[in-house]
């Protein structure tokens, strides 16, 4: 069916961006700007709701036959038998995200207009975050591959701008093009991986990149002939063998391990990671919005949506499943030794994003965006709640320099802490829900590949868990409890400034022992930099002390008094106005009820019906599971078939496989897991606070604050020596010295010969000119004349 | 009219060149305003009747026809002939060269100090030389006409050029002269094989004729069926003189001397025009006369463009100069180009030739935003700059906007051409192109866009984002109304063609599959060697 409400959802943000930007310049009055962004947004979410809730069988979310929803606009590229449309689509998966995209998005607008109070680039910021609301809906809701890259490349235009959005700061530059170019890195994986899903499709005799079935009546008069689903065609293809032979023979594994080089850019997973954390340097409601709800589940969207390659090809699966693990563990490591509370959360994020992976791995798709819903609401939360903290703090994220805010931030703190026990898997709320069942489903997978090692896995992901916890609870102790830091050591919000300068300067932009590197005062933006330059130097010095030493009091006393013209004394920390406390509240509410929604059947005993996974069961494929693997030819060719696509009309009825058996044992077993997992998380949150509430400032191993120096691994053994090899190798010696020396070398060989050329070399330019034309004009004259003659041309 | 039209395009410029020196010959004294004046309005003049194309189903018939055909005899006694017509491939080529020209006379409006009358009147006779390329139909013609645009783009560049501009107009005329001479050798030669064919009564340079008589086996242009057949040697003769225009790596280094030295309107109209005509040239001579050469050495020109694609992003991304960095994306950019077009499937030379457009459009706007911080600041090094977006936000803006159009960011130009490309070099078929492994060729090329990214955001990092160090650059002047204006229909381009390509693909496409079926016609009983069997 046809709504074209669909298309307004994504187009209003769009509408809102333009509005910001050409009107919003003009104005400059932060109530209009305010208005017109959130307005925008929230027509968009009102008409998601209304698309995935009302109309014809209830919606995308809850039509019986779990039909997409259409809204066809127009053939974008049709080229051959190659065709890209601009249409949307709503299906059970798309409408999942489009809400929570559209609801959260709604609420981080509202706190930014708190936040981003007295900017300069107000309508500048507002006019980004509406774009990228559109790209993000874009990127969802396009109902083919195309136009997913469409909107995938432009998250990570907005991404960039945003990042980058205090220009005149180079760390922030620099993390914002970092952004960009792993984004990019990805983005050839996509590409070419829709391009060999084209290839693979169009050898099965239907090339398509469509998501969908789009019939007739969708695409109307003018849209020519019915388009076939691409994923429904190779859902019809036989599942390939596991074999690491399959990544390069270009089949459905080929394909399937392209498309996730993209996730790994997109989703911040091992090795692309390393943009996410220097992405911090954006002003915080970004970093919520695009570095932790959204943009950077993209990739979990992308391979979920996918899920009918994925699932054909178990050596992809395993891969996934690998990545997801070990990017889970290794950022909560890191994440456990950072003092600026953005890059913590920032490591978190990468680290939460490594358990999604890990659910699509084992196939448990479902699970995995469940835990994208809730994970964006608690990791919302906290990203907003430590943007309000830095604002309370006049715009200070070392850690190091805060405690005891509870006394002064209590909504804050008290949503935070909503937050904090979400995400440490504390029982009832919806980190528990969904982290567990990514968990169990770990340790009970029957995938191929997965399945010797999924007990492995799981290790990692319950150790994981109680890192989680610990390093959390870490954040939480420094910054609420303990003793009011900030009083003893705070320079004023000026200090901080002051360090992002000597940054510029002394240090590379991705040193992890600057301890500040986050936002900068907006208050002041931009016009008193050049006053703080002139001590570069010895302050670049005091800095790396400071963050080293193990008397910080004394090292910041040093800082305080170098920066004497910047002291404004110790200020006082103060709660945050409404526009940013009610969004805080409201994720709260939604982090405590959110997984209330994806209740295992295991722990309500059926008494509450697990609507989540009744919602998207139909929009998934199932992974191939080891028990069939032997019979993997040509014969299993239907595995995939049943569920392999966007919209099988018969599938209604289907219940998800987690009910067709609940043998007493697996019951059991599940249980006893899911308690473990409770006693994981409430021993992480325990062992944090015996480590960090009497000693906030206890020293942790310098490997881990430092990040595993795989930023310096990276510039040592890619990026300098291919910007060394191509200044000195390619551009000096090969361009301008070969291939330059030769043509001159020759030029001089004739003109040594000639002695015209001679002439000619030492001579005016002007006589040779001369004769060039000359001889031209003789030549034209000819022509000209023989021309008249015949009176061709004058006929 | 119809059949006139392609004439006036040509003359119209070079009438409005003869009206600039009558003025300067009968009021020598007057306003030198003037001249720029007559320049815009003869070139828009050009521009507005060049839209008269579009009146006509050029492109949309089922060959891919020529229209607007003029063909009379021209010098008879070597049968000559002026022969014009425009077919989907030349459309927007034209139609790109009548837009450039009003922009870039338009850039030049303030700049040109010494002699302005010269200035103009050589843009305009370059005008009517690369109209004149690419309407032409008859081999000789179209060879007087590409070296007739040498000259006044070798004056633009040595009279009007920055320090070095002798050198880089010496070397330019150098590297593209030698070319074109050998690509006349070739034309005298097949002239003389028509003649001894019998197809007619005397020799001919006229394409069509030339092109019946190949398809209807009247003229064979192999011999022996060897490599070093006639049809091999011709290919070269041809394709070295359009491979030094587009320009292939390794032929490339005139272009970034060119580019830098020329003044912004020269190195606008070298981009968005001039190196198409070494990849027009390619398409519309050597595909269509000499296929199976065509597809022989395929190979070397696929190996060269994907060379070409990473080296020059590499090389531009370590430039310390804002235009020689743009030079060398060129380089990359037109290995795309040949890449595309050596793909023989329809998406890729479809994408080829939309990635020309892309090309013009997109390189000629930044050599515009270029230029005018040059026009500001009179320097171009990257180092000079720094924080620009603080006292110009509205040219930061654009020139982030035109730099991510050129990086190929979805829903602007670059990304539809070079995704076609990328697409159809991947589904080329190996009998046809005799490169087996595609997949892999496409892989390199694809990274040519991540480096693209590289280059293009790390120059704009250091031009206009961080802090001004600069105090130069503290008070400088945003963008002006006439700078706004003339990037205005390059800025909507760049949108209107990623978001909705169908118009400009639809008029191309049974052009292009005319030229792609003659390139692949024969191929499938191998290669090259089956059809001079067949001949003989």
């Amino acid at each position: 069916m046809t709504n074209h409400l669909l298309s307004v959802v994504v187009f209003a943000p769009l509408v809102g961006a333009l509005v910001c930007w050409l009107v919003g310049r003009r104005v400059r009055g932060e109530s209009f700007i305010s208005a017109v962004a959130c307005g925008s947004v929230a027509v968009s979410a009102i008409c998601a709701f209304i698309v995935a809730f009302t109309g014809e069988g209830g919606g995308a979310l809850r039509n019986p036959a779990a039909a997409p929803v259409y809204s066809h606009l127009w053939t974008w590229i049709q080229v051959g038998s190659f065709r890209a449309d601009y249409g949307f689509a709503m299906d059970r998966l798309s409408g999942v995200y489009a809400c929570f995209i559209t609801f959260v998005g709604f609420l981080i607008h509202l706190f930014a207009t708190g936040y981003m109070h007295g900017d300069k680039g107000f309508y500048r910021f507002f006019a980004y975050l509406n774009l990228f609301m559109f790209m993000m809906l874009t990127l969802v809701l396009g109902d083919n591959l195309l136009l997913m890259f469409v909107g995938w490349e432009g998250v990570g235009l907005c991404s960039y701008l945003l990042i980058g959005y205090y220009t005149d700061r180079r760390e922030a530059g620099d993390a914002a093009k970092k952004a960009f170019v792993a984004n990019r890195i990805g983005d050839w994986g996509v590409v070419l991986g829709i391009m060999l899903v084209f290839w693979l499709t169009a050898g099965a005799g239907a090339p398509s990149i469509s998501y969908f079935d789009k019939p007739l009546e969708v695409l109307g008069t003018s849209g020519g002939p019915a388009v076939v689903s691409a994923l429904k065609t190779i859902g019809g293809m036989s599942i390939e063998p596991f074999g690491w032979r399959l990544i390069f023979a270009g089949g459905i594994t080929s394909a399937a391990v392209l498309l996730f080089i993209g996730a790994t850019g997109k989703s911040a997973q091992i090795p692309l990671y390393v943009w996410l954390p220097d992405a911090m340097a954006g002003p915080t409601p970004v970093s919520a919005l695009i570095h932790a709800a959204t943009m950077v589940t993209a990739g979990v969207y992308m391979v979920v949506r996918c899920s009918a390659i994925f699932s054909h090809a178990p050596t992809a699966l395993f891969i996934v499943a690998i990545i997801g693990a070990a990017t889970a563990i290794f950022a909560a490591t890191i994440g456990l030794a950072q003092n600026d509370i953005k890059k913590v959360l920032a490591y978190s994020t990468v680290s939460q994003l490594g358990y999604m992976f890990l659910a699509c791995g084992v196939g448990a798709y479902v699970a995995a965006i469940f835990h994208v819903m809730t994970h964006a609401f608690f990791k919302a939360l906290l990203f907003l709640g430590s943007g309000s903290v830095i604002h309370g703090m006049h715009h200070e994220q070392d850690m190091r320099r805060m405690g005891g805010l509870r006394k002064y931030m209590p909504v804050t703190f008290a949503t935070m802490a909503t937050g904090w026990l979400a995400i440490s898997g504390f029982p009832l709320l919806s980190g528990f829900f969904s982290k567990d069942e990514i968990l169990w489903k770990t340790w009970s997978s029957e995938t191929i590949g997965t399945a010797g090692i999924g007990k492995i896995l799981w290790v990692v992901g319950i150790v994981t868990a109680g890192l989680t916890a610990v390093y959390m609870t870490r954040l939480m102790v420094m910054t609420f409890w303990g003793s009011e830091r900030f009083r003893e050591a705070h320079a004023g919000g000026q200090g901080d400034e002051a360090h992002a300068h000597a940054h510029d300067e002394g240090h590379k932009p991705h040193d992890a022992r600057t301890p500040s590197e986050g936002d900068r005062p907006r208050h002041a933006p931009g016009e008193k930099v050049d006053s703080h330059a002139h001590d570069v130097g010895t302050h670049g010095g005091a800095h790396h002390a400071d963050a080293h030493g193990a008397h910080h009091a004394t090292d910041f006393g040093d800082d305080e008094e170098e920066h004497e013209e910047h002291h404004h004394g110790p200020v006082e920390p103060h709660e945050s106005p409404w526009v940013m406390t009610v969004p805080l509240i409201v994720l709260a509410v939604l982090s405590v009820v959110g997984g209330w929604v994806g209740i295992p059947y295991a722990l309500s005993g059926g008494a509450v019906s697990n609507y989540f996974e009744h919602t998207l069961e139909p929009a998934v494929a199932h992974a191939p599971e080891a028990g069939a693997a032997g019979a993997h030819g040509a014969g299993a060719a239907t595995h995939g078939n049943d569920a392999g696509h966007g919209a099988p009309p018969d599938h209604g009825a289907t219940v998800p496989a987690s009910e067709h058996a609940h043998d007493p044992d697996e019951i059991f077993q599940e249980r006893v897991f899911t308690g473990i997992s409770v006693v994981v998380g409430l021993l992480g949150i325990g062992l944090g606070w015996v480590l960090f509430s009497k000693r906030p400032l206890l020293k942790l191993p310098r490997l881990l604050e430092n990040k595993y120096y795989v930023d310096e691994a990276y510039d040592a053994a890619l990026i300098n020596p291919i910007k060394t090899g191509s200044r000195e190798g390619l551009w000096r010696f090969f361009d301008v010295g070969v291939i330059d020396g030769l043509v001159n070398g020759l030029g001089r060989g004739t003109a040594a010969l000639a002695g015209v050329l001679r002439y000619m070399q030492a001579g005016f330019v002007r006589s040779y000119a001369a004769i060039i034309l000359l001889g031209a004009l003789a030549v034209l004259g000819y022509f000209a004349w023989n021309a008249w003659q015949l009176g061709g041309l004058v006929k | 009219m119809q059949q006139n039209l392609l004439t006036i395009l040509i003359l119209l410029p070079f009438v409005g060149a003869l009206a600039l020196a009558a003025h300067g010959l009968l009021a020598p004294y007057a306003n030198e305003k003037h001249y720029r004046w007559i320049a815009l309005g003869f070139s828009l003049v050009t521009f507005a009747a060049s839209l008269l194309l579009l009146t006509q189903p050029v492109g949309l018939g089922t060959g891919g026809e020529f229209h607007f055909v003029r063909d009379v005899p021209w010098v008879s006694a070597i049968g000559a002939r002026y022969h014009v017509g425009v077919d989907g491939v030349s459309l927007w080529l034209v139609i790109l060269t009548t837009l450039l020209l009003p922009i870039s006379i338009l850039s030049s409006w303030n700049s040109v100090e010494k002699r302005p009358l010269a200035f103009f009147a050589f843009m305009l006779l370059l005008e009517s030389a690369m109209i004149g390329v690419f309407v032409s139909l008859d081999l000789l013609l179209f060879y007087l006409f590409f070296e007739a645009s040498l000259v006044p783009m070798f004056f633009l560049i040595g009279a009007w050029g920055g320090e070095r501009r002798l050198y880089a107009a010496v070397k330019f005329f150098i590297y593209t002269a030698v070319g074109s001479l050998l690509m006349l050798a070739g034309i005298i030669w097949i002239w003389y094989l028509y003649a001894e064919s019998g197809a007619g009564a005397t020799g001919t340079f006229d394409y069509v004729q030339l092109l019946t008589a190949l398809q209807q086996g009247k003229l064979s242009l192999t011999i022996n069926g060897t490599a070093t057949n006639v049809q091999g040697i011709l290919f070269w003769l041809f394709a070295l003189a359009f491979c030094v225009k587009i320009p292939l790596f390794p032929v490339h280094t005139w272009l970034p001397d060119a580019h830098t030295e020329a003044p912004t309107a020269g190195s606008v109209i070298l981009a968005g025009v001039l190196l198409k005509m070494g990849t027009y040239g390619l398409m519309r001579f050597n595909f269509a006369l000499f296929p199976e050469a065509t597809r022989e050495f395929a190979p070397i020109f696929i190996v060269l463009a994907v060379i070409g694609i990473i080296y020059g992003a590499l090389v531009a991304m370590v430039q310390p100069d804002v235009k020689r960095l743009v030079a060398y994306s060129s380089v990359s950019h037109m290995g795309f180009v040949v890449l595309g077009m050596f793909s023989f499937t329809e998406w890729g030379m479809q994408g080829a030739l939309y990635q020309m457009l892309n090309h013009g459009v997109s390189t000629g706007a930044l050599f515009l935003l270029v230029g005018m911080i040059y026009e500001r600041r009179h320097t171009r090094m990257i180092a000079e700059f720094g924080g620009l977006s603080k006292p110009m936000p509205l040219f930061a803006t654009l020139f982030v906007f035109t730099s991510l159009s050129s990086v190929g960011l979805p829903l602007l130009n670059g990304f539809v051409g070079e995704f076609l490309i990328m697409f159809g070099f991947w589904n080329s078929d190996p009998a046809v192109t005799n490169v087996s492994r595609s997949w892999l060729v496409t892989m390199l090329a694809a990274t040519g866009v991540i480096w693209a990214a590289v280059y293009m955001l790390w120059m704009l990092q250091r031009v206009l984002f961080g802090r001004v160090t600069n105090p130069a650059n503290r008070r400088l002047a945003d963008l002006n109304w006439r700078e706004i204006g003339l990037l205005t229909p390059l800025l909507v381009l760049m949108l209107y063609m990623g978001a909705y390509p169908r118009p400009f693909l639809a008029r191309s496409r049974n052009s292009v599959e005319a030229l792609r079926a003659r390139v692949v016609a024969g191929s499938s009983q191998g290669v090259f060697h089956a059809e001079a069997r067949e001949t003989k």
